[in-house]
C-alpha cells in the first residue's frame, strides 16, 4: 500500500484488538485487498475443482501467457497513477511487432529486430507524452488519436499482411525456458523489480504521484508536471516495445492486429487490481494482481471446459464485484 | 504566452499537414464516373486484413482484364458490423456507384440495406446476404450472385476428415478451437462440428475454446487445455491462423504437431506450406484472390445488363483441391495460397 492510500477506517466492533475493532478491520483489509483475495480465492477454488490446474506447468503457463499484457500493465500503473490513459498501447504493439518480424525478415538478424522494438515503443511513448503536454489534450484524446495514427503505420508497413519470421533464434526470446520457467517470465520478474522500485523508492515516483494526486499543487510544489508525464507515457511505450518483442518472437511473426484488446486488458487489469482510476493512488503489485486474476477466469474456463460463452459473463461479473468492492470503501469516506 | 504560441503553431501544423494529405489521397482515388467508366464499390470486411485485401486484388484483376473502364472505390468495414450497413446504404444512395462487391461482416444485419434506394446490383464474396447464412441462392432483391459455400457444409467436410482420422482411435479426444461464438456463422459451425462428430461414440469432444482468429488467442487457449488434456488427438479449427497458434502451444508443450490431427481452415500460404510439411494434417483452403475476381466478372455481367451466375461455388473456382491434404497438394506442386494472415 502506499502512502497516499487510505488507512482503515474504525468503527464498532465485536472484539478490540490492538485498540482498533476487529469486524472493521477485517472488512477494511478486504476492501483493500478485494482482488488479491478473489486472486487467492479463484486459484484454491480451481485447485480443487480441478486436477490438472495446481502443477508447476500450468502456473508457468498461466505466468507465461500473460507476461506481455503484465509488462503493459506495470508500466501502464504509472501512467493511471499520474491521472492520465494510454489508449494506444495495442496500436504501438502492432506497431513494435510488425517491424520486429519486417527487420528480421530484411536483415536476418535476430537482436537487431527485437531490440528495435523497445527503441521504437520508447520514441513512440515519448511521442504521445509530448502530444499531451505540448497540445495541451487530455491524455484520452491524445492516445486515442495517436492509436489511429500508430494503427495505419502498422497496416502501412505490412500492407495489412502476416509477416512470418523464420530467422534462427528468432523465437527464442518468447519461447525459451531455463530450468522451466520462460525467460519472458523472467523479463516479467525484472521489469516488476525496477517498476516497484522506480514508484515506490525514488523521488520520480512520489512526483508522479503528486501529479496523479493533484497537478496544480505539484506544480506549485516544484514538480516539473510536464517532464513527469512525459516520462510515464515513454515508459509505456517502452514497456510495450519489450511486451511486442516477446509476443512476435512468441508467434514468429507480425502482423498489424497484433495486440488487439490489449489498451483496454490493461487498463481493466490495473483498476482491477485497486489501482485509483481518478491518479494518485496505485501499485505496480496491485497491476498484476488484476492481470493474474483475468488470467485465472481464462485458464480456469479452458482446463475446465466450461462454456466460453460464458467466459466474458463471469469474467465481467468479477470484475464489476472487485471494484466495487474497493468503492465501497471510498464512498465511506 | 510563448508556450500558448507554441501550442497554436502546432496545432495548426498538424491541421495543415493533415488537410494537405486528405486532399492528395482524395486526388488519388475522386476517379470520375464519366465518359462511359463505371465506378465500383468495394466493401471490405476489413481493408486491413489479408484475406479481404486478397479479394479486392482479385476485383482489380477482373477489372482490368475485362478491357472496360472502371474506377474501384475501396471502404473499410473495420470488421464492424454498423460500419459496414451504413457504408452499403450509402453507397447505394448516392447514384455515384453503378456496382458494389461486398465481403459482408455480418450477412443477416447487412440485409436491411435492402431493398436499396437506387437499383445497382450488388455481389457478395463469402457470406450471403439474408437472414439464412447456409442459403447461397440470393435472399433479398438486390443482389445478383454470392460466391461462396455454406459455411455448415464447409464445417461438416472438415469434421468428415476428425471422423476418418479418428476410425480406429478409440476414444479419440478432439479440441474444437472455434473463432468467435457470439457470431451466428461460427455457431453454425461449431454446430456443425459436433452434429458430425456426435454421431460417432468413439469420439469424445474434451474441449471447446475460441480462437477469435487470432494467433495469441489461440496460443494462450490451446495451452491451457493441455494442462487438462495432453492426450489429445485432433484439434479443430476454422482458421488457419487460430491453427497456427495450436501448433506453437503443441511445441510448447513438446508434442509434435504432426502426432495430433491438425487442422484450420482459410487456405493462409502458411498453412499450406504446414500441411506440405506434414505438420498439419489438413487445411480448408479458401481461394480469396479468385473469388474477388468471379464476384467482379459476375458483377460486369449484371452491370452490362447479362444475366449473372447466382451462386458461383467459391471451391471449385481455385484450381486446388478445398480440403487439402498433405496428398491432394503434392497434385499442385506450385500452388502456395492466395493470401496470408
Amino acid at each position: 500500500m502506499t502512502a497516499t492510500e487510505t488507512a482503515p477506517e474504525a468503527g464498532a466492533g465485536v472484539a478490540v484488538h490492538g485498540g482498533t475493532p476487529i469486524g472493521p478491520r477485517v472488512i477494511a483489509f478486504a476492501r483493500d485487498y478485494a482482488a488479491l483475495i478473489l486472486l487467492a480465492a479463484i486459484f484454491v477454488t480451481l485447485s480443487i475443482i480441478s486436477s490438472s490446474f495446481l502443477s508447476f506447468t500450468n502456473v508457468m503457463n498461466i505466468l507465461n501467457q500473460s507476461t506481455p499484457l503484465a509488462i503493459i500493465a506495470v508500466a501502464g500503473t504509472f501512467v493511471i497513477v499520474s491521472g492520465a490513459f494510454d489508449l494506444s498501447t495495442a496500436a504501438m504493439y502492432a506497431v513494435v511487432s510488425v517491424v520486429a518480424a519486417s527487420i528480421a525478415t530484411s536483415t536476418g538478424s535476430t537482436w537487431t529486430a527485437l531490440l528495435a522494438a523497445p527503441v521504437l515503443g520508447l520514441v513512440m511513448g515519448a511521442l504521445n507524452g509530448l502530444a499531451v503536454t505540448r497540445l495541451n489534450v487530455h491524455s484520452f484524446l491524445a492516445t486515442l488519436a495517436s492509436s489511429l495514427v500508430y494503427k495505419a503505420v502498422a497496416v502501412l508497413v505490412t500492407g495489412g499482411s502476416l509477416i512470418t519470421v523464420t530467422t534462427s533464434g528468432f523465437s527464442d526470446l518468447g519461447r525459451g525456458q531455463v530450468a522451466g520457467i520462460f525467460y519472458s517470465v523472467l523479463i516479467l520478474l525484472v521489469v516488476f523489480a525496477l517498476a516497484s522500485l522506480l514508484l515506490n523508492g525514488t523521488v520520480f515516483g512520489r512526483h508522479v504521484f503528486a501529479v496523479g494526486g493533484n497537478s496544480d499543487a505539484a506544480h506549485l510544489s516544484g514538480v516539473r508536471v510536464d517532464r513527469v508525464k512525459v516520462t510515464v507515457f515513454a515508459l509505456s511505450g517502452l514497456a510495450v516495445g519489450i511486451a511486442g518483442a516477446i509476443g512476435v518472437s512468441r508467434l514468429a511473426s507480425g502482423q498489424p492486429q497484433a495486440g488487439s484488446g490489449l489498451e483496454l486488458q490493461a487498463i481493466a487489469a490495473i483498476i482491477l487490481g485497486g489501482t485509483s482510476i481518478y491518479g494518485g493512488i496505485g501499485a505496480v503489485w496491485r497491476s498484476l494482481v488484476g492481470v493474474y486474476l483475468i488470467a485465472l477466469i481464462g485458464n480456469g474456463f479452458d482446463i475446465l471446459n466450461v462454456n466460453p460463452q460464458m467466459k466474458d459473463l463471469v469474467t465481467g461479473v468479477i470484475i464489476l464485484a472487485a471494484v466495487a468492492l474497493a468503492a465501497a470503501d471510498r464512498r465511506r469516506l | 504566452m510563448n508556450r500558448f504560441r507554441t501550442r497554436i503553431t502546432a496545432t495548426l501544423a498538424l491541421t495543415t499537414t493533415t488537410a494537405l494529405l486528405l486532399t492528395a489521397c482524395g486526388a488519388a482515388d475522386s476517379a470520375s464516373s464519366s465518359g462511359g467508366t463505371r465506378k465500383v464499390a468495394v466493401l471490405a470486411a476489413s481493408s486491413q486484413n489479408g484475406y479481404n485485401q486478397a479479394v479486392y486484388k482479385g476485383v482489380q484483376q477482373a477489372a482490368a482484364a475485362s478491357g472496360k473502364k472502371i474506377t474501384l472505390k475501396l471502404l473499410d468495414g473495420q470488421f464492424d458490423s454498423n460500419t459496414q450497413l451504413s457504408q452499403l446504404q450509402n453507397v447505394t444512395s448516392t447514384g455515384d456507384y453503378d456496382g458494389v462487391v461486398v465481403v459482408p461482416n455480418d450477412g443477416v444485419g447487412l440485409a436491411a440495406a435492402f431493398p436499396l434506394s437506387k437499383k445497382i446490383p450488388v455481389a457478395t464474396v463469402l457470406n450471403p446476404i439474408g437472414p439464412d447464412i447456409n442459403k447461397m441462392e440470393p435472399q433479398v432483391d438486390g443482389v445478383v450472385t454470392t460466391v461462396g459455400v455454406p459455411p455448415a457444409a464447409a464445417a461438416q467436410k472438415q469434421a468428415e476428415g476428425v471422423v476418418t482420422y479418428c476410425a480406429r482411435i478409440n476414444p479419440c479426444k478432439v479440441v474444437l478451437l472455434v473463432g468467435n461464438l457470439s457470431t451466428p456463422l461460427d455457431v453454425a459451425r461449431r454446430n456443425a462440428y459436433k452434429k458430425v462428430l456426435g454421431a460417432h461414440s468413439n469420439i469424445e469432444v474434451v474441449s471447446t475454446v475460441e480462437g477469435q482468429y487470432d494467433r495469441d488467442t489461440s496460443l494462450k487457449a490451446i495451452s491451457n487445455v493441455l494442462q487438462a488434456h495432453k492426450d489429445i488427438n485432433v484439434i479443430l479449427s476454422n482458421a488457419d491462423q487460430e491453427a497456427a497458434g495450436a501448433q506453437i502451444a503443441l511445441q510448447n508443450a513438446g508434442i509434435k504437431p504432426s502426432s495430433v490431427y491438425l487442422t484450420g481452415a482459410g487456405g493462409t500460404k502458411d498453412a499450406v506450406a504446414a500441411v506440405r510439411s506434414g505438420a498439419w494434417k489438413a487445411a480448408y483452403i479458401n481461394f480469396p484472390l479468385s473469388m474477388g475476381k468471379a464476384a467482379m466478372e459476375q458483377l460486369i455481367k449484371a452491370m452490362d445488363g447479362g444475366t449473372p451466375k447466382a451462386v458461383v461455388d467459391s471451391d471449385g473456382i481455385g484450381g486446388v483441391e478445398p480440403y487439402a491434404t498433405k496428398e491432394t497438394l503434392a497434385r499442385t506442386p506450385d500452388f502456395t495460397g492466395e493470401w496470408n494472415g
